[in-house]
């Protein structure tokens, strides 16, 4: 029953969810059924509206989105009326579903008709279809994304349209429990009534960019829908909608608060003509997409767009002030500063716009949630949703403070828990920023202290560690002072400090001249966090005189000594920090190619085509695990994360195939070579958001586990001389059983290269290599035979 | 068949020893500025500049890479298709000046243009505005394209063009990216050459579209390294 023999067969009345058992039934956290058997009005419904379950377009699976009508609801409400809600009456009875297109069965046909009849009015005619099981929570059920939730208990919806860099536009669910729904992608050019809509609208309006049809997608309908029944009012993210709102959400998150008043002002002059044509889309929705037609009809007349353009578009009057703002930021000046062509241009620049809306939203909420927390209000948890969808993984990401790192040893510092739980704490929330937990806590998972030591032993390991580092400064010093250090040493040396992070507080100061009136920074002062570097570094040099300097030395070491303030102690960190990151760039490079084979082998053949499956582009990331490609503090949280080894001692090349898949639709519609391509990434350095590229990258992870686990068992069982449908299938739904999850839809052949297909696939020894949470060290006989770990 | 109306991408790599100033030139000239805090170029990136060489506009895609030896068989995948290649040392720095020459086999090794001996190469020689010859620089164009260069500039000067004489007549620059001196100048030399050497390319192709195509189809003799 359970192993379904034909997963694509078509879709059939027994497949259907109207089918199942009670008892399955049972699973989903049922609030009410339709008493009568004989169904929902459907009132309206979009067709090709996605559940993307992973990355690969192939999982994605097509559905409805749907507004139904309840008929029992209005007499027999047993349930009392939400408090919150503005009209519980209307809004309980309402139902806003998603329902794979697999599982509709019969009612298909009907889905189809509503979808495709005018929704520009209320519809005339009752069409009824099965009742979707009504749910609440976003259970991680198997392989069922389908859900039926009230509308009196939708709590937000967070809407995000398409842009170039998000090529479909989506809508996500949050609920008052605090819990939201998969997010729902809005495939508008598959979707029969979204382009009849179009149409519809570009003869109405007059609009002369009309048939380009950016202005309206699919999400807008849903707004419209829910407008008619209930309030829907844009909260302070612009991005995220409230659904019959409370008093105190509006003031905690609706229009009324500062700074949405603020952003109101700027807005007004701009955009309240505009507001009702555009259904009421949010303010920067709205920006960005009429910014992009601006854009794109500047460019139907210049091939290459130039800094002229860009910047008569920034003076022009009809440009919102929020575009206006960020075509004159730094970043996008930078940007502008060196375009190569057009079409890579407006890539980058919708992506990042992309990023910054994401992280301007990240921060609104997560100051929102503050405020929550501060009233202890019974609302619930808002989420960051496209980073994570339930509160357990809320708690899981929580930074372990001071507290909760004490709390795991006893009074003699003996650790109390084991190591793995620790680093599984910090591996998913990281160390806090402020009360210095990070400060010991590094120590333990660079290795400096074992895991079963005391404090005692520690304390008396410091000890020695620290006479050891005077030593090794004591001789080169003493070499300087007698005259004795050769030129490289003073050459080569003292301005590399000079080539770090002056922008971070502690390396800002200039409050010492500089030593050398003669160097290019004499004008640049000193202070003496640098010169503090300046000494580890050629301390470092005496302790492995065969290295010498190495790029990227500084990049490594400037965050550790920025959190130690010890340079003893940041020594015998960095040390251990150098040496891993050192190990063979050239292998690294080549795990990073046999793992974009085996995950996303499409975009693979589109690197290879574009010459660019040497990965050389993302070198820089790898050699100074994202030291520039991050914030600061990003950089910080991640190595943290990065040295747990909690899932892969080379977990930093899940986070590269996680940055890649991030901005894949881009590289594979718009750069063909490998300088376009090499800019790109180059130029997503500090504009990348790193709590869902973390969250990408554990699914990745887990997805690459699966994977490999998959090819396993095949290859375990005796395999036909002719492949047949059953062994396949077997070993499909034996994923699914080992690894607890959803998936029979596991990709374990799907993602078989086309190249080569009939080839037996088999692991390479460096991709099993990364299910190993060992750290391969590099001891320096190694890196001296081998020029740093850069050579074969 | 003529070229004039192709739009014209010309490839230029600029290598040398780390700290000579590579990224401080590239972005005085394209960008017109100039940092004491540029972070040591880690893999390599570029920048674009549109120049018009006698009513010809022209792309110029500048290659910076990273100096240190160290890292340079890795990403070479970028030296493939140039026009041109810019050798850069600190004039303050002989070690630097000696290494031009290991830059420029490497150079020709990994790009192996189709005749070596006739590939264009510029020489650079940054930070003269250190020191006490400050003020005693500005050499014209025409002078150094000669290989005659005033004895008054450091000793390196001579050397240098001896080195360049004796690689088949390079040209020569003494610049300051800080200062914005003989910058302009030199890269006008290196578009011209490399812009000849394109040129050049495109006598064996009647089809000027595909030039680029064809560098860019180079056999990948490093294979996925």
């Amino acid at each position: 029953m359970t192993a379904q023999p034909t997963p694509r067969g078509p879709p059939s009345p027994t497949a259907s969810f109207y089918d199942l058992s009670d008892d399955e039934e049972g699973e989903y956290n049922t609030i009410r059924h339709s008493s009568s058997g004989k169904g929902v009005k459907l009132l309206y419904t979009k067709s090709k509206v996605y559940v993307h379950p992973t990355p690969s377009a192939k999982d994605n699976i097509p559905g409805f989105i749907a507004l139904v009508q309840q008929k029992a609801a209005i007499s027999n409400d047993a349930r009392p009326p939400s408090s919150s809600s503005a009209k519980p009456t209307t809004s309980s009875s309402l139902l806003l579903a998603w329902m794979p297109e697999s599982s509709l069965g019969d009612a298909y046909d009907t889905y189809v008709k509503v979808d495709l009849s005018d929704s520009a009015s209320p519809p005339r005619q009752s069409y009824l279809v099965p009742p979707p099981p009504t749910t609440t929570a976003h259970g991680h059920a198997v392989g069922a994304y389908a859900f039926a939730v009230p509308v009196s208990e939708v709590y937000s919806l967070l809407i995000r349209p398409p842009s170039i860099g998000w090529y479909f536009g989506s809508v996500v669910i949050n609920t008052r429990a605090g819990d939201s729904f998969p997010a729902l992608f809005f495939h508008d050019s598959e979707c029969q009534s979204t382009i009849m809509q179009r149409k519809k609208l570009a003869k109405e309006s007059f609009d002369p960019f009309g048939d380009g049809g950016g202005m309206f997608w699919g999400g807008d309908e849903v707004l419209r829908w829910l407008k008619r029944y209930v309030a829907v009012e844009r909260s302070a993210d612009p991005s995220t909608f409230l659904i019959a709102p409370s008093d105190e959400d509006k003031v905690s998150f609706g229009s009324k608060s500062p700074a949405m008043k603020k952003r109101e002002q700027e807005e007004a002059s701009s955009s309240s003509a505009q507001q009702k044509r555009d259904g009421g889309m949010d303010g920067l929705t709205k920006t960005l997409k009429e910014a992009r037609w601006n854009f794109l009809e500047k460019l139907s007349q210049v091939t290459t767009f130039t800094r002229r353009t860009a910047e008569a578009v920034a003076e022009s009057k009809n440009i919102p002030p929020q575009v206006r703002r960020l075509l004159k930021n730094p970043e996008v000046q930078t940007l502008q500063d060196e375009f190569d062509s057009a079409r890579i241009y407006l890539a980058r620049w919708a992506m990042g716009i992309a990023e910054q809306s994401e992280r301007e939203r990240t921060q609104r909420i997560w100051t929102a949630k503050d405020v929550l927390e501060m009233e202890d209000s019974e609302v619930g948890e808002f989420e960051i949703l496209d980073v994570e969808s339930s509160a357990a993984a809320a708690e899981k990401r929580k930074p372990v403070t001071m507290k909760e790192w004490k709390g795991f040893f006893d009074s003699k510092g003996t650790l109390q828990v084991t190591p793995d739980e620790v680093k599984e704490r910090i591996f998913h929330g990281g160390l806090d920023l402020n009360d210095g937990v990070r400060k010991e806590a590094w120590l333990f998972i660079l290795g400096v202290y074992n895991w079963d030591s005391d404090s005692e032993e520690r304390q008396a390991y410091m000890n020695s560690r620290r006479d050891e580092y005077i030593r090794l400064k004591g001789a080169w010093w003493e070499r300087m002072i007698e005259g004795h250090s050769t030129p490289e040493e003073n050459e080569y040396w003292k301005d590399q400090k000079n080539r770090i992070d002056r922008h971070i507080p502690i390396f800002e100061g200039e409050d010492i001249p500089h030593p050398d009136p003669d160097s290019p920074f004499a004008e640049t002062g000193t202070n003496v966090h640098l010169e503090q570097m300046k000494d580890m570094l050629l301390t470092y040099n005496e302790y492995n005189k065969d290295l010498g300097y190495v790029q990227g030395m500084s990049d490594l070491l400037a965050p550790i000594y920025a959190v130690m303030q010890d340079d003893a102690v940041a020594f015998w960190c960095f040390e251990r920090n150098f040496l891993r990151d050192q190990s063979g760039m050239r292998k690294q490079l080549m795990t990073l190619d046999h793992l974009v084979q085996l995950v996303d082998p499409k975009l693979y053949l589109h690197l290879e085509k574009a010459d660019s499956n040497n990965f050389f582009f993302f070198f820089r990331m790898l050699l100074v695990w994202y030291k520039r490609e991050f914030e600061w503090l990003d950089v910080l949280r991640l190595w943290e994360a990065l040295w747990t080894d909690y899932l892969s001692s080379n977990y930093h090349l899940f986070v590269a195939v996680a940055i890649l898949e991030k901005h894949r639709d881009v590289i594979m519609q718009h750069l063909q070579h490998f300088d376009e391509v090499l800019k790109y990434i180059n130029e997503l350095s500090n504009t990348m958001d790193l709590p869902s590229t973390l969250v990408r990258a554990e699914s990745l992870f887990r997805r690459f586990q699966r994977t490999v686990e998959a090819v396993d068992k095949k290859h375990s069982f005796p395999s036909p001389s002719v492949r047949q449908r059953k062994p396949e299938a077997s070993s499909t739904s034996n994923v699914g059983a080992s690894s607890g999850t959803s998936s029979g839809r596991t990709p374990a052949n799907g993602t078989k290269p086309s190249t080569g297909a009939e080839k037996e696939r088999v692991i390479s020894p460096e991709l099993r290599g990364l299910l190993s949470r060992k750290v391969e060290k590099l001891n320096k006989e190694e890196i001296q035979a081998h020029g740093g770990g850069v050579g074969p | 068949m003529t070229t004039r109306n192709k739009k014209v991408l010309l490839k230029v790599i600029i290598l040398g020893d780390s700290g000579v100033g590579k990224t401080s030139l590239m972005n005085q000239y394209v960008n017109k500025k100039f940092s004491a805090s540029y972070k040591a170029t880690i893999g390599a990136d570029f920048l674009t500049k549109e120049v018009l060489i006698d009513d010809r506009l022209v792309t110029m895609q500048l290659w910076d890479t990273a100096g240190q030896e160290r890292f340079q068989s890795l990403g070479v995948a970028f030296y493939r298709g140039a026009d041109c290649c810019v050798l850069v040392y600190d004039v303050n720095n002989s070690k630097s000046f000696d290494t031009l020459d290991s830059w420029r086999d490497e150079f020709l090794v990994q790009a192996s243009p189709m005749d070596p001996e006739s590939f264009p190469f510029v020489v650079i020689g940054n930070k003269i505005d250190m020191g006490e010859e400050k003020r005693v620089v500005c050499v014209s164009v025409i002078m150094l394209l000669k290989g005659v260069i005033a004895d008054r500039l450091k000793i390196s000067a001579k050397r240098a063009s001896t080195f360049c004489q004796s690689k088949g007549g390079i040209p020569y620059f003494e610049t300051s990216a800080k200062e914005a001196l003989n910058v302009e100048d030199a890269f006008e030399v290196i578009a011209r050459q490399a812009l000849a050497q394109e040129e050049a390319g495109d006598f064996s192709n009647d089809f000027p579209d595909t030039t680029i195509d064809v560098n860019r189809d180079y056999p990948d003799q490093g294979c996925s390294c």
